[in-house]
C-alpha cells in the first residue's frame, strides 16, 4: 500500500511502522500477534497505543526494538528510525541505533538487575556504548536530576530498597542518560500506586516538553493514554482498529471497540448510581480470530457484511481512521450515560 | 442467636500488629466499620494501606505471626474468641470470598464443577447430584457459556475473565449474606472488568447480599456502592455515602486521591494534581494522622496526635482530620 | 460508620529501617540446634581441607605407612592411637587424614572439570536454544541413563586405576548435571525485563551472559555443589573399595574399607575410622548445601 491511499501516514515521520505482523510459534500453534500494522511517531509527538491483553501492544513495542526472543518468533515488515531500515540494519549498526531508540518497562524492579547499584545502572547504556568513563559520572548525575532524584542520595542503593515510584523514576534516567530521541513506554505506570503514577506521568509530561522527545505509549488505561498523548492508535487482536488525534479518537470515537472501551472505564463520579448491562460475550481466542472484522463477534453493530470482509482503515468524518463497515458518529459515551 | 436489626458485619476496634525480623509492623490500627445487610461498601485504599489485611483479619485468615486485637461480629455473632474450626464453619458458610488472580486461586488440577459446589456439599450437605445441579445453575448464573460442558472443564480452558467467574460462582455457592470481592477485576481487561462488575452488581441486587468491593480504584466505587471507606496507613481516614464522598470529600487523602486520577472524562495534558512523598512505613507508625507527612495543609497538630472522627450524618460520613475541606453541599434534587 | 478511635497504642520499638517483610520468625526462634549444626558442619569440613593440605606438617602424626604399634589395636588417646591401627600397625587416624587427600582431591577436581564445562554448554544451550539445546540435552540425558559406576569400571579396566582416570571420567560424567541446571536457570531469566533491559541499551550477547545471567545462576549453582560434591566423595570411596579407585599404597577411605573386610568379625572397629569420615563429610557437605539453599531463597524472596 501506497503512502498516499493512507494519509494517516505521513512523510516526515521519526519513526515508520509498515505492515508489521508477528507471529509467535507455541509447539504446533502459530499465534499472530501482530497482524499488519502501520503507524509512524513524529519528533517530539507522543503516539499512544491503546489496547487490552491481546491486542498485540506490546509486541508491538517491542518489535520496534528488535526485542522479541530469539527462538519461535518471526517477523515481518518493515520499520524506519531516522530513514534507516532497523530490521535490515547489521548487529553493529543496530546497537549504535539503540542510543536514539530506548524502551522502559511495566515493572522497574524486575527490568534491573538485583545486583547492580542505582548509578551502576543508570550508566550501565554509556557503558555499554564506550563513553568517557569521566563523562559518565556527569551524565548519570544530570540524569538522576532529569527525574528529581539525586545521585547522592540514591546512587548507592540497590533495587529492593527503591519504592515504586523512585524505581520507575529511575529507569528513566537510564533511558534519558543515553540522549535517545524517541521512547517506547511499554505501560510504565500500571504497577505504580495511583498517588505515585501522577508523579510519573507528570515526569514523563515535562521531560518530554524539555528534550522534545517522542514516546510511543502503550497502555490499557484510557485516561491515562488520554492525557499524556497526541496521538492514538487502537489496537485490537494484532490490528489497528482505529487511528488518530487524540482528541477525535476520545471524543468522538469511531470504532464500536474504541466506544466499548470508553463506556467501560470507570469514572470516579458518583452522582448516578450504574445500571448494569447483560452478560457480556465471550473472548475469541487469539490463535483462531474470526474471520472478516475481528471484532465482530463482539459487536452490537455488527451484519453479515462484518464476517465476509475484513474493513480497511478508512477516513472517518472528524479526522481519524477506523475500520470498520458500520461506525460510530455521535459523541462519545460516557458510563453515566450508558445506561 | 443473631439480632436482626443488628449490622451484618461490625468490626470494632481492629488492629493487627505482625512480628518480623526487623520489628513490629502495625499494619491495621483501631479499625473500625460497620455494614448494613444488603447494602454495598467500597473498601479503597492503595499498597499498603492495610485494605487486604482488613479483610483477611475478618475473615481469620491473617498470618500467622500476625496479632489481631479488637472485635469483629458477625449477624450479631463474636467471631473474636471463637475456636478457630467453629470460625471457619460459621463464616465459610455465609461469606463468600473472590480473590484478584484466578490463576492462582483455582486448583489447575480439579475441575472448575468441583471447585463451584465444593463449600455447597461441605456447608450444606448436599448430595453430589444436588450440588452438580447448583454448580450448573451457578454457572449459567455467572454467564459462563454451555454449563453443563463446562462443568467438567479444568480452569486452564478458560480466559481470565471466565475464570474469575468460576471464582464468583464458587464464593455464591453457599448462598453467602457477604461478599468480599478483594480486587477482584484489578488483573483482568478493562472491558472484562466492566462485565464482571456489572455481574457482581446485578448478583448483589437479585439476592439482596452485601458487598465488600476492596479496590485501589477509586473509579470503581463510584456509582457501583452505597458506601465508600478510605484506608490509608493502616485505618480508615474517612467513610461516607457514595455520592457524598465523590462529591464533596473531606478528609486531604481522599480530595488528594481523586486529584491525582487522570480521567478520560477530563481534558489532556494537564499536570496532574501529585501526592508528593512515599506511602507510609507500617514499621514505624506515627503519632498522628498517618497522612500528615504527604498532606499539603498538614498543622503541627497533625503529626502530633491522631484527630478525633468528626460525625456528619446528613451523608453517614466519618472522618479523622484536623483541617478537612470545606463542605460542598448537595445539590436540593439530591434529597435522601 | 467509624467508631469513636479509643487512645493511643504505644509506639512500636522497631528501629531499623528494614527491607521487604519477609520471614515471620521472630528473632529468638532463628538461634538454636540448626545454626549450630550448620556451623559445626563448615567448621569440620575446614578443618578437613586443612589438615589434608598440611598433613606432614601436623606434630606428631606419623606417615600413613610407618608401624605405630601392634596390629589392630583399640583406640588410645595418642594422636597416632585416635582411632586404633590397623591390620599392618599403621595409624588409623593418619591413614585417614591422608585418605582425605585422595577423596578430596577427587571430589574438587571433578566439580571443577563438570562445572566450568556444564556451565558454559549450559548457558549457550538455555540462551541461543535451537540445536546447541538439543545436543546437550541429548549428552545429559545419555550420562544420566548409564549409572557411573559400571562406566568407570569399565574405563578403568581398560585402562588401569590412577588418579588422573578417576577424576577426569567423573569430571565429564557431571557436566550433564551441572549443563541441566544452568539451561534451566537461563531459561528461566532470559526473558525477564532486565535482560530485555539490557539488550535495549545495545548490550551484546556476551555482555548479558557474563554480567546479566551468570552472577544470578552463581548462587543456585553454589547451592547445589556441595551435596553433588558429596556424592562424588562417595562414589570414590567405593571405587576404592571395588579396588578400582586409586592404588594402594596411598591411602584412600574407601581402600581402607577394602583391605578391612577380612578381619571385621574379629576388630569391627577397623574401618570405624574410614566409615565416620566418610559419614561425617558427605553429611557436612550437604548440610552446608542446604544452608546455602535456604539462604538463596530468603534472598530472592526479597529481590
Amino acid at each position: 500500500m501506497l503512502p498516499t491511499q493512507q494519509p494517516y501516514l505521513r512523510a516526515d515521520a521519526l519513526l515508520s511502522v509498515r505492515n508489521l505482523s508477528v507471529v509467535f510459534r507455541r509447539g504446533q500453534q502459530t499465534l499472530e500477534a501482530v497482524a499488519g500494522v502501520s503507524f509512524d511517531v513524529r519528533r517530539g509527538e507522543t503516539v499512544g497505543l491503546v489496547g487490552e491483553s491481546g491486542s498485540g501492544k506490546t509486541t508491538t513495542g517491542r518489535a520496534i526494538l528488535r526485542l522479541l526472543p530469539k527462538a519461535n518468533s518471526s517477523m515481518s515488515g518493515t520499520i524506519t528510525f531516522s530513514g534507516q531500515d532497523v530490521q535490515a540494519m547489521p548487529a553493529e549498526q543496530l546497537r549504535a541505533a539503540r542510543r536514539h531508540l530506548q524502551m522502559i518497562f511495566q515493572d522497574p524492579m524486575s527490568s534491573f538487575n538485583p545486583r547492580r547499584t542505582v548509578s551502576d545502572i543508570v550508566a550501565e547504556g554509556l557503558v555499554i556504548h564506550g563513553v568517557d568513563r569521566t563523562e559518565i559520572a556527569t551524565r548519570v548525575d544530570s540524569a538522576l536530576n532529569d527525574v528529581g532524584l539525586s545521585a547522592a542520595l540514591v546512587g548507592g542503593r540497590r533495587p529492593h530498597q527503591l519504592s515504586g515510584g523512585q524505581s520507575q523514576r529511575v529507569a528513566i534516567a537510564r533511558v534519558l542518560a543515553l540522549q535517545p530521541d524517541l521512547i517506547v513506554c511499554d505501560e510504565p505506570v500500571a504497577s505504580l500506586d495511583v498517588s505515585v503514577q501522577a508523579q510519573v506521568i507528570n515526569l514523563l509530561h515535562e521531560i518530554r516538553e524539555t528534550k522534545r522527545l517522542a514516546l510511543i505509549f502503550i497502555s490499557h488505561d484510557l485516561a491515562v493514554v488520554r492525557h499524556i498523548s497526541d496521538r492514538v492508535a487502537v489496537m485490537y487482536m494484532g490490528k489497528i482498529v482505529e487511528i488518530g488525534e487524540a482528541e477525535h479518537v476520545f471524543s468522538r470515537p469511531a470504532h464500536p471497540y474504541t466506544w466499548k472501551l470508553l463506556e467501560a472505564v470507570p469514572v470516579p463520579e458518583a452522582s448516578v448510581k450504574l445500571r448494569p448491562a447483560s452478560v457480556g460475550t465471550e473472548i475469541p481466542s487469539p490463535a483462531n480470530p474470526p474471520s472478516g472484522c475481528r471484532f465482530r463477534t463482539r459487536c452490537p453493530r455488527a451484519r453479515e457484511l462484518c464476517a465476509d470482509v475484513e474493513p480497511p482503515l478508512r477516513p472517518m468524518p472528524h479526522g481519524q481512521f477506523a475500520a470498520c463497515h458500520f461506525p460510530h458518529e455521535e459523541p462519545a459515551p460516557t458510563p453515566l450515560s450508558a445506561g | 442467636m443473631s439480632d436482626p436489626d443488628a449490622p451484618l458485619l461490625d468490626v470494632e476496634d481492629l488492629s493487627c500488629d505482625i512480628d518480623t525480623p526487623v520489628g513490629v509492623a502495625r499494619v491495621l490500627r483501631n479499625v473500625s466499620l460497620r455494614l448494613a445487610q444488603g447494602r454495598t461498601l467500597g473498601l479503597v485504599g492503595e499498597s499498603g494501606s492495610g485494605k487486604s489485611m482488613l479483610i483477611k483479619s475478618i475473615l481469620d485468615l491473617a498470618p500467622r505471626a500476625a496479632r489481631v486485637t479488637g472485635r469483629v461480629m458477625f449477624e450479631g455473632v463474636e467471631l473474636t474468641g471463637m475456636r478457630a474450626a467453629e470460625r471457619r464453619k460459621f463464616v465459610g458458610r455465609r461469606v463468600g470470598v473472590v480473590l484478584q488472580n484466578p490463576m492462582t486461586s483455582l486448583n489447575p488440577v480439579v475441575h472448575v464443577g468441583r471447585q463451584i459446589e465444593e463449600s455447597a456439599r461441605y456447608h450444606l450437605k448436599l448430595s453430589k447430584a444436588q450440588a452438580r445441579e447448583v454448580a450448573i445453575d451457578l454457572m449459567a448464573r455467572v454467564g459462563l457459556p454451555d454449563p453443563r460442558d463446562s462443568y467438567s472443564h479444568y480452569p486452564h480452558q478458560f480466559s481470565g475473565g471466565m475464570k474469575q467467574r468460576v471464582t464468583i460462582a464458587a464464593a455464591l455457592a453457599c448462598e453467602p449474606d457477604l461478599l468480599i470481592a478483594d480486587e477482584a477485576t484489578t488483573a483482568l481487561d478493562v472491558t472484562v472488568q466492566k462485565d464482571i462488575l456489572d455481574l457482581l452488581q446485578m448478583i448483589q441486587e437479585e439476592r439482596r447480599m452485601s458487598m465488600i468491593l476492596v479496590t485501589h480504584n477509586l473509579g470503581i466505587v463510584a456509582g457501583r456502592t452505597d458506601e465508600v471507606a478510605v484506608m490509608y496507613g493502616g485505618r480508615i481516614v474517612e467513610t461516607a455515602r457514595t455520592n457524598a464522598l465523590f462529591r464533596s470529600p473531606r478528609h486531604r487523602y481522599t480530595d488528594a486521591l481523586l486529584a491525582a486520577m487522570p480521567r478520560a472524562d477530563h481534558a489532556a495534558h494537564t499536570t496532574l494534581r501529585t501526592i508528593a512523598g512515599q506511602p507510609p512505613d507500617p514499621l514505624q507508625p506515627l503519632a498522628g494522622c498517618p497522612f500528615a507527612p504527604r498532606c499539603p495543609v498538614a498543622e503541627a497538630r497533625c503529626a502530633d496526635s491522631m484527630p478525633p472522627t468528626t460525625f456528619e450524618a446528613a451523608d453517614a460520613r466519618a472522618f479523622a482530620c484536623y483541617v478537612p475541606r470545606t463542605l460542598v453541599a448537595p445539590p436540593p434534587a439530591e434529597v435522601h | 460508620m467509624i467508631a469513636e478511635p479509643r487512645a493511643q497504642p504505644p509506639q512500636a520499638r522497631g528501629t531499623l529501617r528494614g527491607d521487604a517483610v519477609a520471614a515471620h520468625r521472630s528473632r529468638s526462634q532463628r538461634l538454636g540446634a540448626a545454626q549450630l549444626l550448620d556451623w559445626l558442619a563448615v567448621t569440620y569440613l575446614v578443618l578437613v581441607v586443612l589438615a589434608a593440605l598440611a598433613a606432614e606438617y601436623l606434630p606428631g602424626l606419623a606417615a600413613p605407612t610407618a608401624s605405630v604399634g601392634e596390629f589392630s589395636q583399640a583406640p588410645t588417646l595418642t594422636v597416632n592411637g585416635l582411632l586404633g591401627t590397623d591390620a599392618l600397625g599403621r595409624s588409623i587416624f593418619s591413614r585417614v587424614i591422608y585418605g582425605a587427600r585422595a577423596s578430596l582431591a577427587v571430589a574438587c577436581i571433578a566439580t571443577a572439570i563438570s562445572l566450568t564445562l556444564g556451565l558454559a554448554l549450559g548457558m549457550l544451550a538455555g540462551f541461543y536454544r535451537g540445536l546447541i539445546e538439543r545436543i546437550v540435552d541429548l549428552y545429559a540425558n545419555t550420562v544420566a541413563s548409564l549409572p557411573p559406576i559400571l562406566l568407570i569400571l569399565g574405563l578403568v579396566a581398560a585402562t588401569g586405576p590412577s588418579l588422573f582416570t578417576i577424576t577426569a571420567s567423573l569430571g565429564i560424567l557431571g557436566i550433564g548435571t551441572y549443563a541441566r541446571i544452568t539451561k534451566g536457570g537461563v531459561i528461566a531469566q532470559a526473558e525477564r525485563e532486565y535482560v530485555l533491559a539490557a539488550r535495549a541499551l545495545g548490550a551484546k550477547d556476551s555482555r548479558i551472559l557474563t554480567l546479566e545471567l551468570l552472577p544470578n545462576l552463581l548462587p543456585t549453582l553454589t547451592s547445589v555443589v556441595p551435596p553433588l560434591m558429596a556424592g562424588l566423595i562417595v562414589t570414590e570411596g567405593s571405587l576404592s573399595f571395588l579396588g578400582y579407585g586409586i592404588p594402594p599404597p596411598t591411602p584412600s577411605w574407601g581402600g581402607m574399607i577394602a583391605g578391612s573386610t577380612d578381619l571385621l568379625n574379629r576388630f569391627p572397629l577397623l574401618i570405624f575410622g574410614p566409615i565416620l569420615a566418610i559419614v561425617l563429610t558427605v553429611f557436612s557437605l550437604n548440610t552446608v548445601g542446604d544452608r546455602l539453599a535456604r539462604r538463596i531463597s530468603l534472598r530472592e524472596g526479597q529481590l
